[in-house]
Parts: C-alpha cells; structure tokens; sequence
C-alpha cells in the first residue's frame, strides 16, 4: 500500500486495521515534509511525533479505536498544542509554547491523532497569499514561483504537495478556502460557532472558524466530524448536536434547488474563473439541480463591511501582546509604555501594524458610529437578504478567487488589491455560513480553480453533497 | 461623496492608541496607503441601510456557566512564557503609581 | 463655604461574593501566593476566551432589586480597551450600552440619591511597586474577580450624606447576600466627582474626579478637602479644570494626576467572544422571592411586629450578623424584648471587650433566656453561665445542672419549711405588712442563698406560698 495514495478516510482505516502503522506513516510525511523544505509550507515538525506515533501504534494493538487514530496531521501555526511552540506567522511570538491545548486539538488527539507539525500563515493571519509570515514566505505546491494563498497558505501548500493528508486552517474571510483554491486542495469554514474557537489565536473573534484542508471533500467530511461541537470554554460555540456529514454525501444533486446570486454573476464577468462557474452551474443543471435566481443586493459591501469589523476586532484582540506577560520583550524597553510600544513595534510586521491602525480608526470616538456600528448593521442586513435568499434555494454556487494564484510579489506592495483577494469569500464569513472551496477547473498553465458552495448555517451536510458532486464531476470538465 | 482624509496628528494619535512607534517616514508613507483603505471602508458608511437594526446573539441566563470554583494553572505554568518573573509574579520596571 | 451648594456622585465597585470569578472558574478568593489563581483567561493567553458566571449576574439583580433598580431584559458586555500591566488582555469586560441596572435609588435622612445604573464588569491585577531594583510585581490573582459598579446621579451635597449612603449601600449588598465589602481587602472601593457651584445656581461647576477611595474616611475627608479647594480656587478667580485627582491619605489633600491624552478614548465595542444574556421575568421573580427583609425592613417589622423601640431595632439591624443572630435567637423562644434586651446588653459587650465573634449560638441563648424566665436559674446566673459558654465553650446541659434546677425537690421543700420555722418573725411581717410581696421576696432571697442560687426559683415560691399559708 503506497500511503500518499490514500485518502484520509483510507489512510485512517489501515492504520486502525494494522495494515500501516502509524509510525511508518508518520515518518512517510515527516520525510515528504522535509524533502519539500522549498515549500516553507512546514515551520517545525515535532521532535516527538515519531515517539507519538509509536504510542498510538501500542494503543491501537491494545484496541483503541477513534476516528484519527494514528492518522498524522498538521495544524496552522496560530492553533495551541501543549508544549509546542505556536507563533502565529509573528516575531512577537517568536519563542511562545502553548500553555493549554485547544479544542480543536484536544478534539483530535482524542481521536488518536498524531500532531506531527505546525503549518506557516500570515501573521496574525491577516493576508492572503502567506508573505506576510515572519518566518518566511510559503510557496504554492504546485508552481512555486506563485503564493499559496492565504493566510492558512502553508497548511493547504502542505496539503496540496503531499506532506500530510489533513491539515488544519482558519478561516476569517476566506483563510481556508482562497489558499486550497490556489493549491488544488478541498477546505471548509463550517458555520460560525460549529468548531471552538478556544485556543485558537484570534484575529476577528465573530467571523472565524478553524476547518479541514484535505484532498478530497469525503476527507474533508470525515475530518469536520472530528472537529465539531460545544466547547464549555467557548460561549460562542454551538451546543446543538453534530450530525454525521459523510452520510449527507448522496452523490447526486437531482432535486436541488442551486442559488445562482445575480451579483456574482455581474462580478465574475471578465474573469478566469468566469468559464469555470459557468461550467459548474451547466453541470449541475444537467445532472437534475434546478437553478434559481436569488439575491443578496449588498454582496459587493461584504468586502468593506469586513474591513471595519475584521480590524476592529483584531485590534483589540491584539492588545494583549504588550510584552508584559509573555513573549516578545524589547531588550530596549526601560519603562513601560516602552515595553508597550517598543515590544509592539518590533514585534508586529506591517501588516498587521496597518490593521490594528485601522481597527483603532473605526472604534475610535467620532468614527464609531459612522464606520463600527454602520458595519454591524450592515451585517444583519446582509444576514437578513441571505435568509430571504435561502427560503428560495439549497446554497450558493460563487467562485472561490477571481483566477488561480498569483505571482509572490504581485500583490504585496498593494494592501487594496490584495484586500479584493478575499471578494468571493468573505460574505460567508459575514453571514456566518458554511462555505466550502473544491477544484473545479483549471485556468493559467494548468492551474487548478475553485468553486465555492455556500448553505445557510448548520447545513454543512448539503455544503460537502453538493461538493462532492462536483469534485466528481471535475475531471470531465478539467482544460488547460 | 467627498473623500475621508487623514492628518498626521490623526495618525500619531491612532499610534498612540495602537501603542505602536513609527518614524517620521514611516508616518508620511501610512498616509496616502491608509487613505485608500479608507475609500474601500467608507462605502460601508455612504451606503444605505435602510432601518437594519443591531441585533446580539444571545442565550438565557439560565444557560451561562455555574458558580463552581475549579483548580487553576499551577504558578510555574502560569510564567512559563514570560519575559521576566520574580517572586512568582510576572515583573516590569518599577512603575510611579 | 455657604455661599455654595456642593455637588457630588460616585461610583462605587464592589467585589461580588462568588465561588468563581466572572469569566473562567478560577477560585474567588483573596490573599493567596501571587498567580497561584490563575488560568489562561485570567493571564490573557492567546486563544483565551471569556465563559460568564450565572450567579455574578444574578447577583447584580439582587443588588438592583434591593435599589428598586429596572432590571434590563438583555445585557451586553463590551470591551473597554486601554493598556496598563494589570489588565491582561489591554481590554476590561465591562458594560456600557445595556448594563444588567438601571435607575434605582437610595434613600437618605434628608434626600434620595438617584442611581443612574449598575453594571457588571471584571476586576483588574494587582500591582505591587516594589523597589527600583525589583520593579513592580504584576499578580492577577485578582484579575477577574466579577465587580458591580453602581453609579449615582450626582445628587449628594455634602461628605456626611455621601458617608450615609455609602453605609446604606453596603448595608445592602451585605444583607442581600451580593458582597462582602471588606474595605480592608479592597472589596469596596469608590471614585468621586464632585463639582461646586454658586449656591442656588441651576449651572453644573467643572468636576474632577478622585479614584480608588478604599474607606468611608478617605471618602469624608476627600470631598471636604477637594470642595473647599475647589471653592477656593475660584474664590480667587481661578477656573476648576477637569481632570482626575489622586487623594493622599497620608498628607489629606488631593494631587492632580498626570493625565495621558489616549486614556480616554477606551473605543468600547460588543465583546465578540461573548454571547448577550436574556434576563426574563421569571428569572428576575425568581431572585426577588430569594431576597431576605433589607435593613429598613427589618426595623419595620422589629419595631411593629415584635414591640421593640426605634434604638434597638436601629442596632439589631446595622450588622447582618447581628439582626440574622436576633433572628434566629427568636426562632428558639417567642420572646423578641427579652432577647434583644440580652443582646443589647450582654452580647454586645462581650463583643465591644474584644471578642470577634459572638461565642453562643442562638439556641443556647434563647435556652438561657428560657431558664431565666422559668426561674430554673436566676438572671445572676444566667450571666454567670453566659460567661462560662463564651470563654470556655463550656455545655450548656453541664452549667444547668452547676448553676440550677439540680436541688431536689423534697430537700427543697424540707429547706423552706425550715426557713419558714426559723423565722417566725418575718412570718409575722408577712401577714400584717402593707408590702407582703418584700417579706415574700426576702423568703425566696433566703431558700437562693441556702442554695447558692440553684434552687428552682419557681418550685421555691410554691413552697414559700404553701408553708406561709399554713401558719
């Protein structure tokens, strides 16, 4: 059995039926990891996981079962993992070990995962093509010469060039699914509050979700079971039940009722991922969807919206990073505001410096109003078109980007531009839907496209069956 | 619908607030690149909202955590990152209070 | 001075008496090892996040009802953004556009005193400033602790009237079971704005601000000071301007305090990682049918109910302790006056000698009154037992059988008819005097001192009654 060609789901069932162990797997992607070190898509890979790996090899002869036993997985660099370095893309974290585990991860080492590595991001995960990473810039696994997007762009390069089957990112406007567009890979932001956010290093605490980035979109299934559910640590977090998502995956979409939104059609005009949705939409119909024209007026304000309430949010949420209590100290600091402001200084790339600048604009007195509140309304208002437009229709059919990656270097001198990046993906994390990107196509050298599917929140069952249609699909209309 | 400037007072005081240091040049060049980020952001204060109103996700009270006391973080735990310690308390240069 | 009315509102934060703090489970609990009631939320670790304790909520509900406050149906926490080495996250939980109270008032001798609001918010760190070579010490034990700030119209008009109300407000929250207010422990802390103007003048003066006030003394002696200086100030033509001043105890007069331009610019905004709470009538029902009697209550009923005079019912209802003592000590014998009497006097002077606490139960109390009234042991006695149960912890059961009860009834009788032999003169006295109740007195007074006072006083009388009948 060659493990990369396994999926997840079969990788997961070898290794439980002792065909593989988890240790010869581990070392498997260990190995690919250390190979593709071009990538920079791996920060470190954890001294002990080859001595994890064994563990769980034990446990699984002792009869230990569990979704994820033995499974090896990578995490983004801003997830907390006991006693594993968790820097966040940033200088100012530079040396920090995580005090706790998050759910997330506690989640899948109670299923007997192997947490082998941590994945490269933009800092604080504020970008999205993964240069703004202190550590470095990630390349695209599939031309190099191109960003992987961002800002989980070194867990989906990660994924996209074989060094792990899973790997784990986070979503604020598009973090998850802009980068496994441009990586060919499948990811999900599953619906605000589905997955716990304790433990996670917070950007935009009311829009972002940790999700899956695998090969494929039964994977990707599988592995958001694992992830989802209540956390006591997390107010946010949903306590309704978690259903099984696999067994929504009915491979066929005959009956369902495809949301084509009229602004997405005016905005995708020109672009190369025009053909690719239109191609998805054909497809669709004839297989028995029906295809229905929906609406949400103010699609083209979910770009701005987000901008007032993404910084405003992660400006405060940055605020604890003062030098005072972990991390980052300026050696230079002599009192403490210089503790504040040195620390700070030296410690944040501009990027996130531009945003907290801009967070601290639209909270502050005289410009509240105008810009923080008028954003917040501005989000029911989308939430309450979307609801309209979902009594019409099962989701949403968008594109995830505009084209395939770009060129490292393109976008960086240009905050705006690559702002427009995140167009197509950060209405769902306005609404606080499920949304999940899957190739669909290919544009420029061959370069993969992405197809985004949006449901209303909860109905991530209907997200992965519509996905998984296409994927299968994907061949068939696959050009060059 | 006139543009949203910035002054360099405006600037030095979101600074202030952001507890961030930029040279002077740095400060010049923020201008112009901030101004654009603000034209992006203020189609979100031109536009119409009709009477869309703030509304909170909220829970009952009955559903928020119980008044029950569980062990913390042991103090060494508790430190473990940080820049400087003394007496198992996490030290800064001597403040004027 | 008189020429000017003095205009003065608070704020007062009080530590709420939980188990937990307000946004995680670490112990609420004060005076431990520095960091040693911590966890990632209360240190502001990355990915930390903020889960609301119930019982802080319901307590700010009770402390509102106690005030006639309108309890809000939703409440919404914000952040209020500033750095400073106790605050961990350079944001304090806190609530600005919905708190849990609104209005509400207090009333004084002379005046009611508005309430503008109370809400629910976190404590800060501790900062200990140590010397140059060691710094300041940051312990965020106390980072955390759930705290309501009440805030008041600015309807107090002098030091003495901001005093009665800061006494009737902890009386409150004490008696409502809402804190503990141990000033000493920084449990109630308070800030003060005052302002003064032209006597009659409808026009607001300028208003500085004091912070942090930790006694009723500093808060007395702050606003005379800062009102006569006030005063003063445009007395001789100067204009107040307004800032926040620091009090020195030490020195007793106010210094102003640098003031940073950003620090009032707190950009308060929703907490994100944090759900509203829906507060619905039944909960707020709920918690009123929990709430006991409050002081004035109290005294209401002590004096209507139970006949006692405005002086002790003032007493018995200054101290939770005390009026839940009284009341328990009533439980155990349905007689209020005699029990307050005892307390009056007995029981609080042990406790103005020294004592701590007070060293009887209710029930050994009550049962002293008991054997006073039955004449099992005479009130001598009796004291003579109270003080043996509050140095010595000694039984009660032990003490009856020493000090009463235990002569036999046949010797007892036996000792009457003696006395009564013995003293044919007195028996004589007795049947001719106009005052026949002295000479029975001074036979009864005779069988205690044959006794030592054991002798049941009541058995002791009918013997008396029954001998002298006979001659």
């Amino acid at each position: 059995m060659k493990i990369d060609e396994l999926s997840l789901i079969d990788l997961a069932k070898a290794i439980s039926e002792q065909k593989i162990t988890s240790y010869d797997a581990t070392k498997f992607y260990i190995e690919k990891c250390e190979e593709r070190k071009d990538l920079n898509a791996i920060l470190e890979i954890f001294d002990d996981a080859l001595d994890k790996a064994k563990e769980m090899d034990e446990k699984i002869k002792n009869g230990f079962k569990g979704k994820l036993a033995g499974v090896p997985v990578v995490i983004k660099d801003n997830i907390l993992y006991k006693g594993k370095k968790a820097s966040c893309g940033s200088r100012f974290l530079e040396n920090y070990v995580a005090q706790y585990n998050s759910t997330v991860v506690q989640k899948m080492l109670d299923a007997g995962a192997v947490i082998f590595a941590r994945a490269n991001m933009d800092e604080f995960a504020m970008g999205s093509s993964t240069e703004t990473s202190y550590y470095g810039i990630t390349k695209n696994a599939l031309d190099p010469t191109r960003v992987p997007g961002g800002s989980s762009g070194g867990s989906a390069s990660a994924v996209g060039a074989g060094l792990t089957p899973v790997a784990l990112g986070t979503d604020t406007g598009g973090s998850i699914r802009q980068p496994s567009s441009y990586n060919g890979v499948v990811g999900i932001k599953p619906t605000y509050g589905r997955v716990s956010r304790y433990g996670v290093i917070a950007f935009a605490s009311s829009i972002e979700q940790v999700g899956p980035i695998t090969k494929n979109v039964k994977d990707n299934a599988y592995m958001l079971e694992v992830l989802v559910g209540g956390s006591e640590h997390d107010e946010t977090s949903l306590k309704t039940d978690v259903p099984s998502y696999l067994s929504q995956i009915k491979g066929s979409v005959k009956g369902l009722r495809i949301g084509v939104l009229k602004e997405i059609e005016e905005a995708v005009a020109g672009f190369e991922v025009e053909k690719s949705y239109r191609d998805t939409l054909k497809m669709l119909k004839e297989n028995g969807a029906t295809l229905v024209d929906v609406s949400i007026k103010d699609f083209k304000l979910t770009l701005p919206c987000y901008y007032i309430i993404a910084p405003a949010e992660a400006t405060s949420n940055l605020g604890r990073f003062d030098g005072v209590k972990y991390s980052r100290r300026s050696p230079d600091a002599k009192d403490v505001d210089e503790i504040y402001f040195k620390s700070r200084s030296e410690g944040f790339g501009k990027e996130v410096k531009r945003r907290i600048m801009l967070g601290n604009f639209v909270l502050s007195s005289g410009y509240f109003d105008a810009y923080y509140n008028k954003a917040k309304k501005l989000q029911q208002k989308l939430i309450n078109e979307s609801k309209e437009a979902f009594k019409k229709c099962d989701c949403f059919v968008l594109p995830t980007t505009a084209g395939v990656a770009f060129k490292l270097g393109a976008k960086s001198g240009d905050p705006v531009a690559m702002y427009k990046e995140d167009l197509f993906t950060i209405m769902a994390n306005i609404l606080g839907t499920p949304a999940i990107s899957v190739p669909f196509g290919k544009g420029e050298n061959g370069l993969p496209l992405g197809i985004q599917i949006v449901a209303d929140r909860l109905n991530e069952g209907v997200v992965y069956n519509v996905a998984d249609f296409i994927e299968s699909k994907g061949g068939d209309y696959a050009r060059v | 619908m006139s543009k949203t400037k910035i002054t360099i007072d405006e600037v030095k005081r979101l600074a202030g607030l952001s507890a961030l240091e930029f040279s002077d040049e740095e400060l010049k060049a923020f201008i112009p690149e901030f101004e654009q980020i603000l034209e992006l952001v203020d189609e979100v204060k031109n536009c119409d909202i009709g009477d869309s109103k703030l509304e909170y996700t909220s829970h009952k009270l009955s559903d928020c955590r119980e008044d029950v006391a569980k062990e913390s973080l042991p103090q060494e735990e508790i430190l473990l990152n940080s820049p400087k310690t003394k007496k198992g308390s996490f030290c800064v240069p001597k403040m004027l209070d | 001075m008189q020429e000017y009315d003095i205009v003065i509102g608070l704020e007062v934060h009080s530590e709420l008496k939980t188990n937990a703090k307000v946004f995680c489970s670490c112990k609420n609990e004060f005076g431990q090892a520095p960091n040693t009631n911590c966890c990632p939320v209360c240190v502001g670790l990355p990915g930390a996040l903020p889960v609301l304790n119930k019982k802080a909520v319901q307590l700010v509900i009770k402390a509102g009802l106690t005030m006639g406050c309108e309890i809000n149906d939703l409440a919404v926490f914000e952040r209020k953004n500033y750095f400073y080495p106790d605050l961990a996250k350079a944001y304090q939980i806190s609530q600005l556009v919905r708190p849990i109270c609104l209005g509400g008032k207090i009333e004084l001798k002379e005046r009611e005193v508005r309430l503008n609001r109370i809400h629910l918010e976190e404590d800060a760190g501790k900062l200990v400033h140590s010397t140059a070579a060691i710094g300041t010490l940051i312990d965020y034990n106390r980072g955390g602790v759930p705290l309501m700030e009440l805030v008041t119209e600015p309807d107090i008009t002098s030091a003495d009237e901001a005093v009665e109300f800061l006494t009737k407000l902890r009386q409150r929250l004490i008696f409502a079971g809402v804190a503990e207010c141990k000033m000493e422990q920084g449990g109630m802390r308070c800030d003060v704005n005052i302002s003064v103007k032209k006597k009659g003048s409808k026009e607001l003066g300028q208003r500085t601000e004091m912070k942090n006030l930790n006694s009723f003394k500093s808060v007395y002696r702050a606003i005379n000071y800062e009102a006569k200086r006030q005063i003063e100030v445009l007395e001789n033509g100067g204009t107040i301007v307004q800032e926040t001043r620091k009090w020195d105890d030490n020195h007793g007069k106010s210094v102003s305090m640098r003031k940073k331009e950003t620090s009032s610019d707190y950009r308060y905004f929703p907490d994100p990682d944090m759900l509203a709470v829906e507060i619905s009538r039944e909960d707020v029902e709920n918690l009123r049918n929990e709430l006991p009697l409050m002081p004035e209550e109290l005294k209401a009923k002590y004096m209507g109910e139970y006949g006692l005079s405005e002086y002790e019912s003032d007493i018995l209802t200054k101290e939770k302790d005390l009026s839940a003592y009284f009341n328990e000590t009533i439980k155990n014998i349905n007689n209020p006056k005699e029990v307050s009497n005892w307390i009056l006097t007995e029981v609080l002077n042990r406790l103005k000698d020294g004592s701590e606490e007070i060293k009887i139960s209710p029930k050994d109390l009550a049962s002293l009154i008991s054997l006073v009234e039955k004449k099992i042991v005479t009130r001598t006695n009796a004291k003579e037992m109270l003080t043996r149960i509050w140095e010595n912890g000694e039984k009660i059961e032990n003490l009856v059988k020493e000090f009463g009860g235990n002569v036999d009834e046949s010797e007892l009788k036996t000792l009457v008819e003696n006395i009564i032999k013995n003293n044919p003169k007195a028996v004589a006295d007795y049947k001719t005097s106009d005052t026949p109740e002295k000479v029975f007195r001074w036979f009864t007074g005779q069988v205690m001192k044959e006794t030592r006072g054991k002798a049941n006083a009541a058995k002791a009388e009918e013997f008396i009654k029954e001998f002298l009948s006979r001659e």
